[in-house]
């Protein structure tokens, strides 16, 4: 028994779940739940619903193009029981898909730090749009004056010295 | 959708399926068949005047040419120009293989094409 992907979401669809289309060209559609069928009678693109696998991969969500998403495929080949490659494979399934979590999460913060950026110039350029709110205008005013009288007094003696 | 919603219920029925965007994209290969149709007296107009982008036919000339201006034909073209969704792009985001970008086509209506009297190619 194959576990199938959903046509629309991408989900897995585990045995006794979900729903098989066939179109009148003989083209079967697997969706995993009704949700899934329901957009698919609308005729909704896959490509735009946001909550998609395919929407996501399309906008640059999640990782997209990586060595470690090589491994799973449909080979169509039958092995013969050998109980060492089994083991083997599966210890390697486990490797692998370690190391893709791995990749896309890293991929998923990498992705994030750009917001980051943005708010913090957002943030700064607010604090200097509208610094009047935090620091009055005519703080230190008082002391910018008396630092003024001083300064022409010197100049004065200044001049009067030369 | 609600329970009691009769019409949108009937709309989504399999019996009134139209036909999906990428059956329009394989018409648009072979489109002589479709454009020019033996008159059939069960089908709008008697199937003299199909629109092949939309897959609907109409009742008259003018009723088909009114249809080359309206903004469902013109929305359908530019969704005509993104290659069609397939299973296997969907096993490509489920994990299956990278990520292969959907090919940009050129379409022409067919009311653009019958003018310069070119064949039919998308």
């Amino acid at each position: 028994m194959r576990v199938e992907k959903c046509f629309f979401c991408s989900s897995p669809i585990y045995p006794g779940h979900g729903i098989h289309f066939v179109r009148n060209d003989s083209k079967i559609f697997r969706f995993c739940r009704s949700k899934c069928h329901k957009a698919f009678q609308k005729k909704r693109n896959p490509r735009k619903a946001r909550w998609t696998k395919a929407f996501r991969k399309a906008a640059g969500k999640e990782l997209t193009v990586d060595p470690s998403l090589e491994f799973e495929k449909r080979r169509n080949e039958p092995v013969k029981y050998n109980k060492e490659l089994w083991q083997t494979t599966i210890k390697a399934m486990k490797r692998i898909e370690e190391i893709k979590v791995r990749r896309q999460n890293f991929f998923i913060a990498n992705r994030l730090k750009k917001g980051k950026e943005l708010r913090k110039a957002a943030d700064l350029r607010e604090v200097k749009d509208n610094i009047h709110l935090i620091k009055s205008p005519a703080a230190g005013l008082k002391q910018r004056r008396q630092l003024v009288e001083v300064i022409q007094e010197q100049d004065v003696q200044a001049m009067e010295s030369n | 959708m609600h329970k009691g919603d009769k019409p949108l219920k009937e709309k989504y029925r399999t019996r009134h399926r139209t036909r999906d965007i990428d059956q329009v994209h394989e018409d648009m290969k072979s489109p002589e068949s479709l454009l020019k149709q033996a008159v059939d007296l069960d089908k709008p107009g008697s199937a003299q005047f199909y629109c092949l982008t939309c897959a609907k036919y109409f009742i008259n000339e003018t009723a088909l040419s009114d249809h080359f201006k309206s903004k469902p034909h013109k929305r359908r073209l530019k969704a005509l120009e993104t290659e069609p969704y397939t299973q296997d792009e969907a096993d490509r985001a489920a994990g299956m293989g990278s990520y292969v970008a959907p090919k940009k086509l050129t379409v022409v209506s067919q009311d653009k094409l019958a003018k310069d009297g070119d064949e039919y190619n998308s």
